[in-house]
């Protein structure tokens, strides 16, 4: 394990930058992702780089990780200039990424994949498997990790892995990391963990990026924030010397005020949504609720809280093995998604890409899928009634598209959730469970959605939302409901609170005892 | 050349160039039916007993099984599956329905529904092994290949039925209009699922499943009865397949329907599906199957040996997916 890139550049002074971005450009085609961006990362710091989905962030991680090329513009390590998109060179001037999708052998072992393509060999060039275990579990020990190194990667939780991957990339040498949304899957212990690591590579001079759009992830690891709006760097400043204000309005590029809609109240009508005692699959603890007419009520909490399978529990995806879910008055049939549609209620997953669509089927069928028994006559389909209530609803979203037989992994991700959304609204909805209902949306169909959302609630529908999302929260929801191990630690009326002490009493329920900030 | 078209004729220049990026596209897009088109012609010109109406004829009656297990197939491939048994189910089917006919010369139908039935019920296990047990289709239908080629063999005790009525050839070799009713069937067969996929919610249904299976289900379509119904439909046509088969020669061969499904599935597949589900058509199985039946019968004109055809079909479906992937990669 030789460190080769500190004896190749070996005149670099302390205060010198380890890499260097200098004039990044990156287009696709007519589409211009990055516009000049300059970015210096010195030894020892962790800079947040923050931005919206599509802001530039994971192309502008690619091109210092030499996976991509910039169509103008430098990478700099000491005083060379590091050839375009060679992954081979940025690694050996000591640049590593973990990406967003860990892509380990799964049926090979830790020490093997930490390993691949540098076995240590003995005599007669042959694997030397003892030296590797070994030297792995040294590795993994340091790292806090109590596994044993000859288990097979599969049996990992999606955390342990990516420990892993962190291990494979700074035992090699490394002295900038890249991490591209670290914690978008792993719960809040493991992400504990991950601050941990993050902690030890700082003190070990290693610089790294840390790509997020939620706030109290940069407070937690961050010296610097970087914000990044449609290719261009917004603001760069230490992490002390920026609110949180300053940091959204920079992203979104205007005041949060006037991207989110006016709310009216909910009505003083019977619950809509009653949810008694059902328990989160994984979770022990029962959770009930109830959500009245016109009500949004947002789910909060960190990643692993369990927000997404309670509203899976709900609609009938999930087993449900107790409990029961009411939907104006009446009883819905569980672990059954159709009898949960026939209640009148509607979901947006979370992942429309995984659960949402079928990218080959057009706006059309797609439109139709959830309803496909109301558009139809003894199963055969009424083309001519469900284009033109399609047509209608998504002309109510503004959907842009060429026409309704575009496929659907045509259109943008804006897009693509206007149609998730808008297939339900062809006939009545009660409750519609919306599931981070903006993640890869861009701004301003972002403020079209919830638009949509409001006038949705005050038509009189019952309105669950899971969001990761602080601002949307806080914008959007009458109430909160804070989640934490599956479970509703806390229940907070927005209409009584402001949104500073809001926003305090939901890091703190969220986190447990890991919320004080840096 | 380009001094011929002068600066002033830019327009029609430009429109020359966008009919004939129209033409390409539109050639790359059906370059099976093309390919279909080139052979037929070519087949033509190099025997003189290809283009006849009698040798139309019996391309479409040799055709004709095989349409019925491709459509099936087509059913199992959209959904991500595959059904690795037609083959031996047919050989079952016809035995099983070769004894009931000859057990009952009064009532020779039976042995048809008898065909169908057993064809059905070999479909219906595979859909409990694929979509109530999730094994994985690859494993279910090879168990099911093996077995149902054992009991076709059980069901003669190991030896070919002869000696069935002659009525029982009718439902085979009767003509109407001029062609075979196994060719009507084929014609029938094949409207009633192009409809079934393109105008039902049963299609919808099925493709959603195919193109992504958690949509699906969070759509609130039973995905387990969809995958189910597939293998049994795909169960029941192999048995209906081979009932016409027996019925055409009047006896059943344990060895009947060996390697069928091999040629389905090249259907399939040349007519454009994906093996991972959610894209195809039967509109592309049509010409996937009219291609391969072509060849066999143009080849067997031509005196080709039997082992060059095959190299020459082997050749022939890697070619076909090689084109389909390289329009996808254009596309995307």
């Amino acid at each position: 394990m030789q460190l080769h890139s500190t004896q190749e550049y070996p005149d670099r002074s302390p205060d010198a930058p380890v890499v260097e971005c200098r004039d990044v450009h990156k287009a696709f085609g007519h589409v211009s992702v990055l516009k000049g961006v300059d970015l210096a990362l010195r030894s020892g710091t962790v800079t947040a780089l923050v931005g919206e989905n599509g802001a530039g962030k994971s192309t502008l991680m690619k091109i210092i990780a030499g996976q991509e090329a910039p169509s103008a513009g430098e990478i700099r390590v000491g005083e060379k200039t590091l050839r375009a998109a060679s992954v081979r060179e940025a690694r050996e001037a000591g640049i590593a990424i973990v990406p967003q999708e860990l892509a380990p052998i799964p049926d090979m072992t830790i020490y093997e994949n930490l390993f691949l393509g540098r076995e240590l060999k003995g005599a007669l060039g042959l694997l030397d498997r003892s030296a590797m275990i070994a030297e792995a579990g040294r590795l993994l020990r340091e790292f806090e990790l109590v596994v044993d190194p000859r288990r097979p990667m599969r049996e990992l939780s999606l955390a342990v892995q990516q420990i892993v991957e962190i291990i494979k990339s700074t035992s090699t040498g490394c002295d900038v990391l890249l991490l591209d949304e670290p914690t978008s899957a792993i719960s809040e212990v493991e992400v504990a963990r991950l601050y941990r690591i993050i902690d030890r590579l700082r003190e070990r001079g290693v610089a790294m990026i840390y790509t997020t759009h939620k706030m109290e992830e940069i407070r937690a690891v961050a010296d610097r924030v970087v914000v990044l709006r449609d290719g261009n760097l917004i603001e760069d400043r230490p992490a002390g010397e920026i609110t949180d204000d300053q940091i959204v309005t920079a992203m979104i590029g205007r005041d949060l005020d006037e991207i989110f809609p006016e709310i009216p109240p909910p009505r003083d009508e019977a619950p809509r949504l009653l949810v008694a005692d059902i328990e989160v699959e994984g979770f022990g603890t029962p959770v009930s609720f109830s959500v009245r007419p016109g009500e949004i009520v947002a789910l909060a909490g960190l990643v692993g809280a369990g927000r997404t399978e309670l509203i899976e529990t709900i609609m009938g995806i999930r087993r449900r093995r107790r409990g029961s879910v009411t939907v104006s008055g009446r009883a819905v049939r569980r672990n059954d998604p159709a009898a949960a549609i026939g209640a009148h209620m509607a979901i947006v997953p979370e992942d429309r890409q995984v659960a949402g669509l079928v990218p080959r089927l057009s706006i059309l069928e797609n439109g139709i899928l959830p309803r496909l028994s109301r558009f139809s006559v003894g199963g055969w389909k009424r083309t001519a009634l469900a284009r033109s209530r399609v047509t209608d609803v998504m002309n109510d979203m503004r959907l842009r598209s060429a026409s309704l037989d575009q496929p659907v992994a045509a259109l943008s991700g804006g897009n693509q959730q206007k149609v998730v959304l808008g297939r339900w609204l062809t006939d009545r909805v009660d409750v519609l469970l919306l599931d981070e209902p903006t993640r890869g949306v861009d701004v301003g169909a972002r403020s079209q959605i919830y638009r949509i959302i409001a006038d949705l609630a005050s038509s009189g529908m019952a309105i669950v939302m899971a969001s990761s999302d602080l601002p949307e929260v806080l914008g959007l929801a009458h109430r909160v409901l804070v989640m934490r191990r599956g479970r509703i630690e806390r229940d907070i009326s927005l209409a009584t609170t402001t949104a500073t002490a809001a926003q305090e009493e939901i890091f703190s329920h969220a986190a447990g005892f890991h919320a004080s900030p840096r | 050349m380009t001094q011929l078209i002068a600066a002033g004729t830019d327009v029609t220049v430009s429109k020359r160039l966008a009919i004939a990026a129209k033409v390409k596209n539109g050639m790359i897009a059906n370059s099976m039916s093309l390919a279909v088109l080139c052979v037929l012609v070519y087949f033509s010109f190099a025997s003189p007993h290809f283009a006849t109406a009698g040798n139309l004829a019996t391309i479409l009656v040799a055709a004709a099984p095989f349409a019925l297990i491709a459509c099936g197939q087509t059913l199992v491939i959209l959904t991500g599956g595959i059904d690795l048994s037609v083959g031996s189910v047919i050989a079952l089917a016809a035995m099983s329905g070769a004894i009931v006919a000859k057990a009952n010369p009064e009532a020779l139908w039976l042995g048809i529904a008898v065909a169908v039935a057993a064809g059905l019920v070999c479909g219906a296990i595979n859909g409990i092994l694929v979509a109530g047990l999730n094994l994985p289709a690859f494993v279910a239908t090879l168990a099911m290949l093996t077995t149902a080629s054992g009991l076709a063999y059980v069901v003669g005790g190991g030896a070919p039925i002869n000696g069935i009525p002659a009525g029982f050839g009718a439902f085979a070799n009767t003509t109407l209009f001029g062609l075979e009713l196994p060719v009507w069937l084929m014609f029938l067969v094949l409207v009633v699922f192009a409809l079934l996929m393109r105008r039902t919610t049963y299609g919808t249904r099925v493709y959603a499943v195919g193109g992504n299976i958690t949509a699906a289900r969070i759509a609130g379509i039973k995905v387990r009865g969809v995958l189910y119904s597939v293998y049994a439909v795909s169960g029941a046509l192999a048995g209906l397949a081979g009932g016409l088969l027996s019925s055409r020669v009047v006896t059943a061969a344990p060895t009947l329907g060996a390697g069928y499904e091999l040629d389905a599935i090249a259907a399939v597949v040349i007519g454009g599906a994906s093996l991972m589900g959610g894209r195809g058509t039967i509109w592309g199985t049509l010409i996937g199957l009219l291609l391969i039946q072509t060849l066999n019968n143009g080849l067997d004109l031509l005196l080709v040996p039997s082992y060059w055809q095959s190299v020459i079909k082997g050749a022939l479906i890697a070619a076909a997916v090689a084109v389909d992937v390289f329009v996808a990669r254009r596309k995307s």
